[in-house]
């Protein structure tokens, strides 16, 4: 068996002959940054084979590697296999760097209705007067407090149990936690003496790519304690599909540990910073996409991934949180948020329950963009919804120079229409070291104004400006020269990664325009449009308008929401009420299945243009370009 | 029974002029504005109401040309002066489309030859030219300025630009007048596109005639059928990028199976019928012009054009 050692820390690991180097890596303990799942087709993967017997493809890929690199011995790891003891050096740009991950929560106030509570009782000692059993008697004295009607308190079994022993070794005094589980009265655990205060609850946002936790003092009403990681599912494919067909040929089980495993970890790190103990957290609220959220819950995702796409459920649930893995209480539950179909899950209803659009009569449209994009058009009598693959492009992904908002990325760019310059932030203002998705959509709309681009996103070579040139393969805008950046090499956009791009922008265009046909309505009737998902709080309002990523409305009716999957956590943990709107809302929302709507290969190709072909969905757009061509000219 | 077939069309399709006579600068004889309508073609059925335009197609180099048009036309292929003559005398086409299949040849790079074929063709016939450039972009820049440039003042219809080459033809256009064919892939959105950008490049919309790329029937003409038709009632529609008049040419009828491997003894008759049904479903769907390859279909085009326009039933 050949041995592996990985460069700079002397990772070693022992593998089959044909393994390839990224299994290998992923094995390690290595967080590779593999956006295209491994296929070859995103060169995030560079390592350096500096000693031993590989066989890799290098003409294939010849266009991700400068000629240093292929000097150096550069592969792509996902595509190298493994045919004797090697030594390979991982550069720390192959790695996944921390991320910078949405945080905000609700601006407006929400009502504090939690659905666990935890009442102290003294009580008074049995007596052959007073032969009442033990459990009415604490139900009693609980509901002589402020508590739920005694009869209608269910107690389980493992609760019953405990119960003598704890209420006569704690000379009476206890404190009892009671649910409110849908329909019934619960009583999850009972201790001893005075613990009210100690009492907290998690919201989660399981995304695929990363997990949210914020946790929640439920006596006070405040959150304590925030963690954020990567979902280690990464390891079994980038993307859901990738998830799906892992557990098709493995098995879910790797994959259901892997979900609980993750949110353990944030959940650990934020008990670890709140100073408190995780048995004391009585309720983990959890929204994210169905797929997620099924195997979370040990679901089998296969039937939904392919014709007729059908998940297993449309509706809320509630476990106990010990049986999918999750460590709190031991008595402690589990709510997922419900789903609406295969890509409308708990994350959409969570944007939904967020932004407020289901309380209002007015009509608003929220696009929640990741690596997939969702859609939802309506108010509070109605709601169409539909999903779509974005495509990675607006992530980095098939974008030469793209990468994840990971400190060095490029968020905000400007272009000079006279010199062609540019200037722009990076995040945590280090040397660039990409550009990712805010700073695309600002380069995109950009290169459209000074008229380097034409609407169709070809590349106008007939500029003379050193910055502008004939690349090997395309041709390509300088954004950085490589003495500036940290990577040592030029940082262009070619003409080919536009093209990515703007296939992007036109499916989540083309996406909005099939729901407000299908609900026929223009864009003057939409009052608000909410942005969601990873780049939602970065994303430059007006330049996602110039490039026609959504209609135009005013700017001031565009809101952000970042990260809207944890916001709707956080209030269905604080309020039970909302919570329990929740299926109604899932049950409200029409799907439309893109695949199946004859218009919309039609209203892409229109979207795929900048902004679009009908430029009167575009009026102040269009004016706005045309000032920029007439002061080129 | 009687239809309206007033459809109440709120807009009319925009007119381009080909060619230029002594009195506008030129030495065609005849000069033709195409376009102008506000109706279905074939609708009004006049007698004298214009009928769509056969441009009968030559080229400078027969090597990449279709046998069975070589061997309907004979020796005069052999110079592209005789031929375009032959056009016009002989085959009684509206137009004339020259192909520089010359410029086809690999690792060309001198290309000034291009200025005196065009120059000959234009002193061979006096037909309104259309004139076909290379197919390759580091040479399109110096072969439109060439033709261009022959052509100065005899308003040839430039052809063809796309949306990932249309600069240097537009440039060639703008700067001696004359206009040009726009060609995208049977999508009306694609169309309206690269007329877009050819406005942004300041072709004006009365020097652009749209090509909606036209499959022979069989083989996708459908499919160019329903481009043309949604093309054409945009345009009626008001939709001012997409108001030109539009160019066919079934220039794959002769090249298709049922062709190739027909019997000898009636190969030139299919591909006759062939080019001739593609052709005329060509304009009912709108085209202003039919571009064709062999003689004999421009003679039966002429004559179904009558019979569609006085109702009487053609009996060929």
């Amino acid at each position: 068996m050949p041995t592996v050692t990985f460069l700079p820390r002397y990772h070693k690991i022992d593998v089959e002959l044909g393994c390839t180097v990224l299994d290998a890596a992923q094995r390690a303990g290595l967080n590779i940054n593999v956006v295209c799942g491994g296929q070859g087709k995103c060169g995030k993967c560079i390592v350096f084979i500096q000693r031993g017997k590989i066989i890799f493809d290098h003409q294939k890929y010849a266009q991700f590697f400068t000629q240093d690199e292929l000097a150096q011995g550069g592969c792509l790891a996902c595509t190298t296999t493994i045919e004797s003891d090697i030594q390979v050096l991982v550069p720390d740009t192959t790695l996944i760097q921390e991320q910078k991950i949405l945080v905000e929560g609700q601006k407006t106030e929400i009502e504090f209705l939690p659905s666990v509570k935890k009442y102290y009782v003294e009580l008074n000692l049995p007596t052959l007067t007073d032969p009442t059993p033990d459990l009415s008697r604490l139900l009693w004295m609980i509901q002589k407090n402020g508590g739920p009607v005694a009869e209608k308190i269910y107690a389980p079994l493992e609760v019953l149990r405990d119960i003598p022993a704890i209420l006569r070794n704690s000379d009476w005094k206890v404190t009892g936690t009671i649910a409110l589980v849908p329909g019934v009265y619960r009583l999850v655990d009972l201790q001893k003496n005075d613990t009210s205060k100690r009492l907290y609850g998690a919201s989660v946002d399981l995304g695929t790519t990363t997990v949210v936790v914020y946790l929640w003092d439920l006596v006070n009403g405040k959150v304590v304690g925030v963690s954020s990681n990567y979902n280690r599912q990464i390891s079994c494919g980038e993307d859901i599909l990738a998830r799906v067909n892992f557990a098709r040929k493995n098995g879910l089980t790797k994959l259901q540990v892997l979900a609980a495993e993750s949110i353990n970890l944030a959940l650990t790190t934020a008990s670890d910073t709140a100073g408190i103990d995780r048995e004391d957290i009585y309720e983990v609220v959890v929204a994210g996409n169905t797929v997620m959220t099924h195997i979370l819950l040990g679901i089998d995702p296969a039937y939904m991934i392919s014709e007729p796409y059908v998940p297993v459920v449309r509706r809320a649930l509630s476990v106990a949180a010990s049986r999918i893995g999750i460590t709190c209480n031991s008595n402690g539950g589990l709510f997922v948020f419900p789903a609406v179909s295969d890509f409308i899950g708990g994350d959409v209803i969570a944007d939904i329950l967020t932004c407020g659009m289901v309380d209002r009569e007015e009509i608003s449209l929220l696009i929640d963009i990741g690596t997939n994009f969702e859609v939802v058009l309506g108010n509070k009598e109605w709601m169409f919804s539909c999903a779509g693959a974005a495509g990675p492009a607006l992530e980095g992904g098939e974008v030469l120079f793209g990468m994840r908002a990971n400190p060095g990325a490029i968020e905000r760019i400007a272009i000079n229409p006279n010199t062609f310059n540019t200037t722009y932030s990076t995040i945590n203002n280090t040397k660039p070291r990409g550009i990712c998705g805010s700073g695309l959509i600002d380069l995109l709309a950009e290169l459209l104004r000074t008229c380097v681009i034409d609407r169709t996103g070809r590349i106008n070579l007939g500029i003379k400006n050193k910055r502008i040139r004939q690349g090997k393969y395309f041709p390509e805008v300088v954004v950085t020269w490589a003495k500036e950046s940290e990577i040592g090499k030029d940082i262009v956009i070619t003409e080919n990664d536009i093209k990515n791009l703007i296939m992007s922008k036109a499916s989540i265009h083309a996406a909005c325009i099939t729901l407000m046909k299908a609900a026929d309505i223009t864009r003057h009737q939409i009052s608000k449009i909410y942005f969601a998902g990873a780049f939602g709080n970065y994303l430059n309002k007006k330049n996602a308008t110039t490039i026609g990523l959504i209609p135009e409305i005013p700017i001031e009716q565009i809101e952000n929401i970042g990260n809207g999957a944890v916001a709707g956590a956080n209030i269905a943990l604080i309020n039970r009420r909302k919570r329990k709107a929740l299926d109604n809302i899932a049950l409200k929302i029409a799907y439309i299945e893109l695949n199946a709507e004859p218009t919309f290969m039609d209203e892409y190709t229109s979207s795929s243009f900048l902004p679009h072909t009908d430029l009167s969905l575009f009026p102040n757009v269009q004016r706005m370009l045309d000032e920029c061509r007439l002061q080129r000219e | 029974m009687e239809f309206n077939l007033n459809f109440g069309w709120s807009g009319s399709i925009g007119e381009v002029i080909l060619g230029a006579t002594n009195t506008d600068g030129g030495t065609r004889k005849r000069s033709y504005h195409i376009g102008g309508s506000s109706n279905l073609p074939f609708i009004d059925q006049k007698e004298f109401s214009e009928s769509p335009l056969i441009a009968f197609e030559i080229c400078d180099n027969v090597q990449y040309w279709s046998p069975i048009a070589k061997s309907a036309c004979g020796d005069v292929i052999n110079d592209v002066k005789d031929w375009a003559k032959t056009a016009e005398t002989s085959y009684d086409a509206d137009l004339v489309r020259l192909h520089l299949t010359s410029t086809r040849e690999r690792g060309l790079r001198d290309v000034s030859f291009v200025k005196k074929v065009v120059e000959n063709v234009l002193s061979a016939t006096g037909l309104p030219l259309i004139i076909e450039g290379s197919n390759e972009p580091s040479i399109d820049s110096e072969v439109f300025q060439q033709c261009g440039e022959a052509g100065q003042g005899e308003r040839l219809l430039l052809g063809t630009a796309e949306a990932n080459r249309y600069r240097s033809i537009a440039a060639a256009a703008l700067a001696y007048n004359h206009s040009v064919i726009a060609q995208s892939p049977i999508d009306i959105n694609l169309a309206k596109q690269l007329n877009i950008l050819l406005r942004e490049i300041d072709v004006p919309h009365d020097r652009i005639v749209i090509d909606p790329y036209t499959g022979a029937l069989g083989y996708g003409f459908e499919y160019s059928y329903s481009a043309m038709e949604r093309i054409r009632f945009s345009g009626l529609k008001g939709d001012a990028d997409l108001t030109m008049p539009m160019i066919c040419s079934p220039i794959d009828t002769l090249n298709i199976k049922e062709v190739r491997e027909a019997d000898i003894q009636n190969q030139n008759t299919i591909a006759v019928m062939w080019e001739f049904y593609t052709g005329i479903a060509a304009a009912v769907a709108g085209a202003e012009i039919i571009c064709i390859r062999h003689p004999k279909t421009v003679e039966l085009l002429k004559k179904a054009f009558v019979a569609l326009k006085t109702k009487n039933i053609y009996q060929g």
